[in-house]
C-alpha cells in the first residue's frame, strides 16, 4: 500500500518536475522534432546504441519461451533469436526465420520454409529440427495453447532439413501472424539449464547479460541482411521517468516505449527526437454482454454515444493516439474504414438508455488497475462524461493482481488493455467468438462466430475482406467493447540515432534496422 | 518493510539485568562477547519470527505468484499448473519450513520466474549496501559536523540556523529531494548523471552515479541525527567536568572536540544505526527514482507479484544488514563506556 502512495506522490512530483522543464523550455513548441524516418541520409555502419527499456528486476527472465513481462528482456531475446515471422506494414506479417510459408487448400496445414544460410551463432546451420523442437517447447509452457492456438505439439513436424510443417486443428488463414510472437527458434535438444546461454540464429549476438542489462554485438553473418550497429546496449529500467531522465541527461540514446508522459516532457528539447507509433495500444472499456447492466444491446450503444473520444485522447493520451470506432485490430490492412465514425450523441444516448429501462438512479462501479499509463485516467474521464447522459458511474482501482483475478472476464464494466495490435481476425479469435477463452465481455453472437469462421476459412482475398468487413459490422454494432481510441507507442530518441521501427507492438523491438549518424 | 526492523532501540538497557558483580567479574573483552552472541541469538529468533510473518502476510495477500505473473492468454488450468510448479499448492508452513532449512546453506529458493533468488540478490544487495552506506557515512560526518559546529556557540546565529533547519529537512520525504537533486544537479546544470547504469559486472559503471540517490537519503537523515547529535552535545556539555574544563580557560574548539564530543558519542551512534534502517527502507523509492541496481527495485516488484521467496531473501538480507549495524552501535557503546563502569 506504502508503494502505490509513492508511487502516486513520485508521478506528481514527476509532473511538476515536467511542468518545470517545460517552462524553462525556450517555447514553441508547435515545432515538430526530428523524424526517425529520415530516409535522406545513407546508413552508416558502426557505432553502439544505447537503448533504456522498461522492466522489473525481479522477473527478469533468460528463457525465450518463458513469460517475458519485461520489455528489456523481449527486446533482447529478439534480437539474440529469430522468431519464425515478424511483425510487418503491409501485410502485417513479414519473413524472418521463414523465407516463405504456404497453406494447404483447406488452411489447416501450413509449410514454413526456413531461410537460406540461416546459421546459430556459434556457426551451426539452423535446419527443420531445431524449430520443431523449439516450436514444441513454446507449446509446453504454461501459455502454450495461447501462443499456438490450435496447434497440437505433435502436429509440429518437419520435412527435410528446411521445412516445418503445421496441422491446425481447424482452417486458420491468420497462423503465420501468430509465429511473430515468441516463436523464438533455439538448437535442438538445448536443456532448460543451458537455454540462457543457447545460441540464437538474430541480428545480435550476446556478449553479456546481467540483472535485466545486457551487451549484444552485431552478428556479421545474419541472414536477414546488412546491419549497421556495431553494439546494441540494453539497460533496464523500472520507471518511465527514470528511463525519460537518462536520455534527457544524455544517459542512453533511445528510451523504448517511453510513453506519452515522458514525451511531453522531452518536447521542449530541440535534440529530442519522438518516434510515434500508431495503433500501438488499445484501452478498450468492457462492458459485460451476457448478464447484468449491460446486458442490453441499447445500453451499450447509449454508452458509446456518451463518451467524448476527442476529449479521451487529448487528455488520457496527451494527444498521442487516434480516435477509434469500438473495433479492435484498428492497424489491420482490413480494418473497416468505411463504417461511421462514431461520435458523441448526448440526446440519443438519453433516449436510448429510457427505452431500454436503465436505471439512472444507481451508481455503477468501473474496475481499472494503474497497470500502465493513461488506464485509471481513461476510466475517470470517462465517469465524467456519461454523467453528462445521465449515467452515474464510480471508478474503483484495484491493485493489479486483484484486478486480473477477480474482475477481468468476470466484471460487468471495466477497463482492459491490448499491447498486441495485431489484426481483427487476432482480437475475434482471442475475445469475441463465443468459445474464445478470454472472451472478456462474455459476448456471444452467432452471426458473428459464423463470419468469423467462414473469414479464417477462406483464403480468397476479395470475399475474405468482405466477410472481415461484416465481423467488424456486428462488432461495431453489439460487442462489448467501448473503444475510444487508439493511444499510440511513444519511444524518446537522441537526434543522432535513425532508422528506428515505427510498427506497433512488437514492431518496437526490430531494430536491427537502426544506424547512428557521426 | 526496513522500518519493521529496528523495533529495539532500547535493546542495550536490556543487559543491565545482568548482575553488576557478574559482569565486573569478566574482562571487558569476554564481556563484549558474550553480549554479542546474546544479541545475535535474539536477533535470529526475531528474524525467524519476521520471516513467518512475511510469508504468512504474503499468502494473506489477494492473489498468488501464480496468477500474478500469468500471461493474459492462459487459462484456469494454465495458472493451476504453474501453481503446482511453484510448488503453491501445499500449505504455507510447509513452504515457510521447506525455505527456511535451505537458509543455512545460503539457498533463497527460486523466484516466480524461476531465477534463483540468490543470484537475483547477489548483484543487487552489495549496490545497495553501498548506497545506504555511503549515505550513513555523509549522513554522520555531515550531522556531526553541523551539530559540533552549532554547540560551539549555544543560542548562536548558526546553532539556530543548524536546529531550524535540521527539521525543516528531515520533514521532506526523499523522493522530493530526489526529484529536486536530479532537475538541478542534472538536467539543468548536466554536472552529475540523472540515473545509474550498469556495466558487465552488475555495478554502477561510475562512482558519480552514486552522488545524487546518496545524496537523496542524506538529506533528510542528516535532519534527523543532526537534532539527536545536538541534543546529545547539550547534555553532555552540563556534565561537570566539561565545566571544569571551561573553567580551566580550554578554547571552546577543544572542550567540544576532547570533552563533549566523545560522551555524547554513544547516543550519536544509536541515533545513526536507527538510520541504517530507514536508509535501507528510503532505498526502496530513491532506488526506482535513479534507477539505482539495488534491492529495493527487486523488492518493489516482488511484492506486486506475489514472489515470497524473493521478498523472505530481501528481509533476511536486509535485517542481518541492520543487525550487523545495530550490534555495532551496541558495541562501540560498550567500549566507550568501559571506563565508566
Amino acid at each position: 500500500m506504502d508503494l502505490t502512495r509513492r508511487q502516486l506522490l513520485w508521478a506528481g512530483a514527476a509532473l511538476t518536475a515536467a511542468t518545470v522543464l517545460t517552462a524553462c523550455g525556450s517555447g514553441g513548441d508547435a515545432e515538430p522534432n526530428g523524424s526517425a524516418d529520415d530516409t535522406s541520409a545513407k546508413p552508416r555502419k558502426g557505432g553502439t546504441l544505447r537503448v533504456g527499456a522498461l522492466g522489473r528486476a525481479s522477473a527478469v527472465t533468460r528463457d525465450p519461451h518463458g513469460t517475458q513481462s519485461n520489455e528489456s528482456d523481449y527486446l533482447i531475446l529478439s534480437l539474440v533469436h529469430d522468431a519464425l515471422t515478424v511483425p510487418g506494414a503491409k501485410p502485417n506479417t513479414a519473413p524472418r526465420l521463414a523465407a516463405s510459408w504456404e497453406p494447404s487448400a483447406d488452411l489447416k496445414t501450413w509449410k514454413f520454409k526456413l531461410a537460406k544460410g540461416a546459421k546459430f551463432h556459434d556457426g551451426s546451420p539452423v535446419t527443420a529440427k531445431d524449430v520443431v523442437f523449439s516450436l514444441k517447447r513454446l507449446r509446453a509452457t504454461p501459455a502454450g495453447a495461447s501462443r499456438l492456438p490450435g496447434i497440437q505439439a505433435k502436429n509440429i513436424t518437419a520435412q527435410g532439413t528446411d521445412t516445418v510443417v503445421l496441422v491446425s486443428d481447424y482452417a486458420n488463414a491468420e497462423l503465420p501472424l501468430l509465429t511473430r510472437l515468441t516463436t523464438f527458434v533455439v538448437p535442438d535438444g538445448t536443456s532448460d539449464e543451458d537455454i540462457a546461454k543457447a545460441p540464437g540464429t538474430g541480428p545480435f549476438k550476446l556478449d553479456w547479460f546481467r540483472g535485466g542489462n545486457a551487451r549484444l554485438v552485431r552478428n556479421d553473418s545474419w541472414h536477414g541482411g546488412t546491419v549497421y550497429l556495431d553494439a546494441i546496449e540494453v539497460k533496464i529500467f523500472e520507471s518511465p521517468q527514470a528511463m525519460a531522465n537518462a536520455l534527457l541527461a544524455g544517459q542512453i540514446d533511445l528510451a523504448s516505449n517511453a510513453g506519452a508522459i515522458a514525451a511531453r516532457t522531452a518536447k521542449t528539447r530541440k535534440d529530442i527526437q519522438t518516434v510515434r507509433r500508431p495503433n500501438d495500444m488499445a484501452m478498450p472499456i468492457v462492458m459485460r454482454t451476457a448478464d447484468g447492466p449491460f446486458a442490453d444491446t441499447k445500453v451499450r450503444e447509449a454508452l458509446r454515444l456518451a463518451v467524448d473520444r476527442e476529449a479521451m485522447v487529448k487528455q488520457v493520451l496527451s494527444g498521442y493516439g487516434t480516435v477509434a470506432n469500438d473495433i479492435l485490430g484498428t492497424g489491420d490492412p482490413a480494418y473497416a474504414k468505411s463504417i461511421t465514425q462514431r461520435t458523441r450523441d448526448l440526446a440519443k444516448a438519453r433516449q436510448l438508455l429510457k427505452e431500454a429501462g436503465f436505471d439512472t438512479s444507481r451508481t455503477y462501479e468501473l474496475m481499472t488497475t494503474e497497470d500502465i499509463s493513461g488506464l485509471a485516467e481513461s476510466a475517470t474521464l470517462f465517469a465524467t462524461q456519461v454523467r453528462e447522459a445521465g449515467v452515474k458511474v464510480k471508478v474503483v482501482k484495484q491493485e493489479s493482481a486483484v484486478f486480473w483475478d477477480k474482475t477481468w472476464l468476470k466484471g460487468d464494466l471495466y477497463t482492459s488493455y491490448w499491447g498486441t495490435n495485431d489484426s481483427v481476425v487476432f482480437f475475434a479469435s482471442k475475445t469475441m467468438v463465443s468459445d474464445s477463452g478470454q472472451n472478456e465481455a462474455g459476448w456471444q453472437d452467432t452471426a458473428f462466430d459464423t463470419a468469423y469462421e467462414k473469414a479464417i476459412g477462406t483464403s480468397d482475398d476479395a470475399r475474405r475482406t468482405q466477410l472481415l468487413r461484416e465481423m467488424q459490422q456486428i462488432e461495431y454494432d453489439s460487442s462489448g467493447y467501448l473503444l475510444w481510441g487508439m493511444a499510440d507507442g511513444v519511444d524518446l530518441a537522441a537526434a543522432k540515432v535513425r532508422g528506428l521501427p515505427t510498427l506497433p507492438g512488437y514492431g518496437r523491438v526490430q531494430l536491427e534496422t537502426a544506424w547512428l549518424t557521426s | 518493510m526496513a522500518d519493521q526492523l529496528i523495533p529495539d532501540l532500547e535493546e542495550p538497557t536490556s543487559l543491565s539485568a545482568v548482575p553488576a558483580e557478574e559482569r565486573s567479574a569478566r574482562s571487558p573483552v569476554a564481556r563484549i562477547a558474550a553480549r554479542a552472541g546474546l544479541v545475535v541469538l535474539k536477533r535470529s529468533v526475531l528474524l525467524a519470527t519476521l520471516l513467518a510473518v512475511v510469508f504468512i502476510g504474503v499468502e494473506l495477500l489477494p492473489g498468488d505468484a501464480a496468477s500474478a505473473t500469468s500471461e493474459r492468454g492462459e487459462s484456469t488450468a494454465d495458472v493451476d499448473r504453474r501453481r503446482e510448479t511453484l510448488g503453491l499448492d501445499r500449505p504455507v508452513l510447509e513452504r515457510f519450513w521447506d525455505w527456511m532449512s535451505g537458509l543455512p546453506t545460503g539457498d533463497l529458493g527460486t523466484s516466480a520466474q524461476g531465477e534463483h533468488v540468490t543470484g537475483l540478490l547477489t548483484s543487487a544487495f552489495p549496490n545497495t549496501l553501498v548506497l545506504s552506506g555511503s549515505a550513513l557515512l555523509l549522513t554522520a560526518a555531515l550531522s556531526l559536523s553541523l551539530a559540533s559546529g552549532a554547540a560551539l556557540r549555544p543560542g548562536g546565529r548558526l546553532d539556530r540556523i543548524v536546529t531550524g533547519m535540521s527539521t525543516a529537512v528531515f520533514a521532506v520525504p526523499e523522493f522530493v529531494v530526489a526529484v529536486v537533486l536530479v532537475l538541478v544537479l542534472s538536467l539543468w546544470t548536466g554536472w552529475l548523471p540523472a540515473v545509474t547504469l550498469t556495466d558487465g559486472d552488475g555495478s554502477p559503471a561510475s562512482w558519480t552515479m552514486l552522488v545524487l540517490p546518496a545524496l537523496a537519503l542524506t538529506v533528510p537523515q542528516t535532519g534527523w541525527n543532526t537534532r539527536i547529535a545536538r541534543a546529545a552535545l547539550a547534555d553532555e556539555a552540563r556534565a561537570p567536568y566539561v565545566e571544569a574544563a571551561v573553567l580551566d580557560g580550554l578554547s571552546p574548539r577543544r572542550v567540544v572536540l576532547l570533552h563533549v564530543l566523545p560522551g555524547a558519542l554513544p547516543t550519536i551512534a544509536t541515533g545513526l544505526a536507527t538510520s541504517s534502517g530507514v536508509l535501507l527502507g528510503g532505498a526502496v523509492a530513491v532506488e526506482t527514482i535513479f534507477n539505482h541496481p539495488g534491492i529495493g527495485a527487486v523488492l518493489a516488484s516482488a511484492i506486486a507479484d506475489r514472489d515470497t521467496p524473493v521478498i523472505a531473501g530481501v528481509t533476511v538480507l536486509a535485517g542481518a544488514a541492520i543487525s550487523v549495524v545495530l550490534l555495532m552501535a551496541d558495541l562501540l557503546r560498550d567500549l566507550l563506556t568501559v571506563g565508566q563502569r
